[in-house]
């Protein structure tokens, strides 16, 4: 299959970029750590507000901080592509036999694997400091399936951007403005207990809510199967915009 | 060919190019050469208009067309963080290849490029002469049978563009490669095209081989620099009586007469100047080149200031 050959290759491609880049390589996967070590150290006492939580504010951030960290690295696709575009190597692609998803979907893949590393060195540190993961390594499992899908989703809308706009200041801009509500106004980080009423609205519908609350009740236990179901298909729907909005964008580019 | 913005790049062009050809593609910046590449090679759609390129229908068969060609765009594009090896091992992936026969067809290239020394390095590190080289070797990987090559010694050095010269002139001597390059160098042109198309303001203005143009030229040239540029008409007239001049017209900084053969109506020239109280401020005579070509078409030369215009267009639309 010359998508599958071509999704490798590429993959390969943006992987040694990666390691070729060690300053990238380094604050990716520096960061996970940082987060966790520094709002877990800062915030122990918050940990005494929420009782019902097994393991304290550590236990609970730990899902926050797994997909504070596939956001943060969302971006990354959008940034490379728009570099492509301006250096001439996307045209130099699109003048060999390449199949062209194959371009979209190998940086994809690359940024769905390197939100699965970050979450792999997240987990790690918090079994190191101490959390139980209750749904052992199955659990484990799904935690990198559900942040794999959950940046697909979100790399889309900076792949879109990203081909649109050719600039990565714009990308870089665009998600400072997004991330910001998205994680914050979200169960990711604090229980949605404590927010203001319109903030607990918005937290219900946010997507980041569902994803995070699915990965803390992998870590906690009491994971539904309604509450797994609920999370894929939000994930799901915005994922299938993104990649058409994306898919439309890359037309105009190679036609 | 026009873009969205309403500019009208390439109007009402036509030409053809015989397999084993060396054909050229002169003109100054901005003529329309890079879009009329782009239209051949599928990157860009033309507006209306019949292309076939290796007897392929361009509408009907883009996939097939870029199975056949090879192209080498004015940007050098590679990828800095990757080698030289990868760059080349890369592109013949994408090509479709794979195995040891992309491994032999890399080193086969990296020593056609005298690359191999420094294949492992990321061609970050590769001075710009390395780089078009690489590029190069990096169009050639599917062993095309028609290549495209968008000025390809533009901001070279003279060192490494006599190189990518004789690299050229390999490929379609040795190998067939049909090869189709724009330039806007007359040396260059003069030196590797066998058949000729001048093109400006997107529109084409000769064809032929580089002797056939400059003989249609009809002989030598008489280059007279003036002083005083209000002093064109009358030199013109002047030099239109004299007996063997067969034309005259304006160019920079004075004007240029043809004539069968110079050396024998010089005399007469500086003789019917001096008695009309002009002095050119310098004078010369040479063979026809192809910059007279261009000059006698277009009423400009192809030079410097010309080249300085920048290209505004984005490589993709």
């Amino acid at each position: 299959m010359t998508i599958l050959y071509d999704t490798q290759s590429l993959l390969e491609r943006y992987l040694t970029k990666l390691i070729r880049n060690p300053t990238l390589l380094g604050t990716n996967l520096v960061t996970p750590v940082i987060f966790l070590v520094l709002f877990s150290q800062l915030l122990t006492k918050f940990g005494e507000f929420i009782p019902s939580t097994p393991g304290g504010y550590l236990a609970y951030l730990t899902p926050g901080v797994i997909m504070l960290n596939a956001m943060i690295s969302a971006p990354l696709g959008g940034v490379s592509l728009a570099n492509d575009l301006n250096s001439g190597f996307l045209s130099k692609m699109l003048l060999t036999q390449v199949s062209r998803p194959a371009i979209l979907l190998g940086r994809l893949v690359t940024d769905m694997l390197i939100a699965v590393a970050e979450s792999i060195i997240t987990i790690v540190v918090a079994l190191l400091m101490g959390v139980q993961f209750s749904s052992g390594p199955p659990g484990i499992l799904l935690i990198l399936v559900t942040v794999a899908f959950f940046e697909f989703a979100l790399s889309g809308i900076f792949l879109t951007v990203g081909i649109r706009t050719r600039k990565t200041e714009t990308i870089s801009a665009l998600s400072g403005v997004l991330f910001f509500p998205l994680i914050f106004i979200s169960s990711a980080m604090f229980p949605i207990s404590f927010f203001p009423s319109w903030a607990q609205t918005f937290s219900n519908y946010n997507p980041v809510s569902y994803a995070s609350d699915v990965t803390r009740n992998l870590v906690a236990g009491g994971l539904t199967f309604n509450s797994l179901v609920s999370a894929y298909l939000l994930i799901g729907i915005i994922a299938g915009l993104t990649f058409a909005a994306t898919l439309l964008q890359f037309r105009k580019v190679v036609s | 060919m026009v873009y969205n913005d309403g500019t009208r790049a390439v109007e009402g062009i036509s030409f053809s190019v015989d397999e084993g050809e060396f054909f050229g593609f002169l003109g100054p910046n901005g003529a329309g050469k890079s879009t009329t590449i782009k239209v051949l090679t599928t990157l860009l759609r033309k507006n209306s208009g019949k292309v076939s390129v290796s007897g392929l229908d361009l509408d009907k068969s883009p996939g097939e067309i870029r199975k056949a060609v090879g192209v080498l765009s004015q940007e050098t594009s590679l990828d800095v963080d990757l080698t030289g090896w990868e760059n080349l091992h890369l592109q013949g992936r994408l090509q479709q290849m794979s195995g040891r026969v992309l491994d032999e067809r890399v080193a086969e290239l990296l020593k056609l490029v005298q690359l191999e020394d420094v294949a492992k390095k990321p061609a970050g590190h590769y001075s710009g002469g390395m780089r078009k080289r690489l590029d190069l070797a990096s169009a050639l990987i599917h062993r095309p049978r028609l290549l495209f090559l968008d000025e390809p010694t533009t901001g070279l050095d003279t060192q490494s563009r006599a190189a990518i010269w004789e690299y050229l002139e390999g490929l379609n001597r040795n190998e067939g490669i049909t090869i189709f390059l724009t330039t806007q160098y007359l040396e260059e042109a003069d030196r590797l095209c066998r058949k000729l198309s001048v093109i400006d303001h997107g529109q084409l203005i000769a064809n032929g081989t580089p002797s056939e143009l400059k003989e249609s030229i009809g002989g030598d040239t008489i280059n007279l620099t003036l002083k005083d540029a209000t002093l064109r008409p009358t030199v013109k007239e002047i030099l239109r009586a004299v007996p063997g001049v067969i034309d005259v017209i304006d160019s920079d900084g004075g004007v240029t007469a043809y004539a069968k053969s110079a050396g024998q109506i010089i005399a007469a020239i500086i003789t019917s100047l001096d008695r009309a109280g002009i002095q050119p401020s310098f004078l010369s005579i040479s063979s026809p080149t192809l910059d007279d070509v261009f000059l006698r078409k277009t009423g400009r030369r192809i030079r410097a200031e010309e080249l300085s215009r920048k290209e505004t267009e984005p490589f993709l639309t």
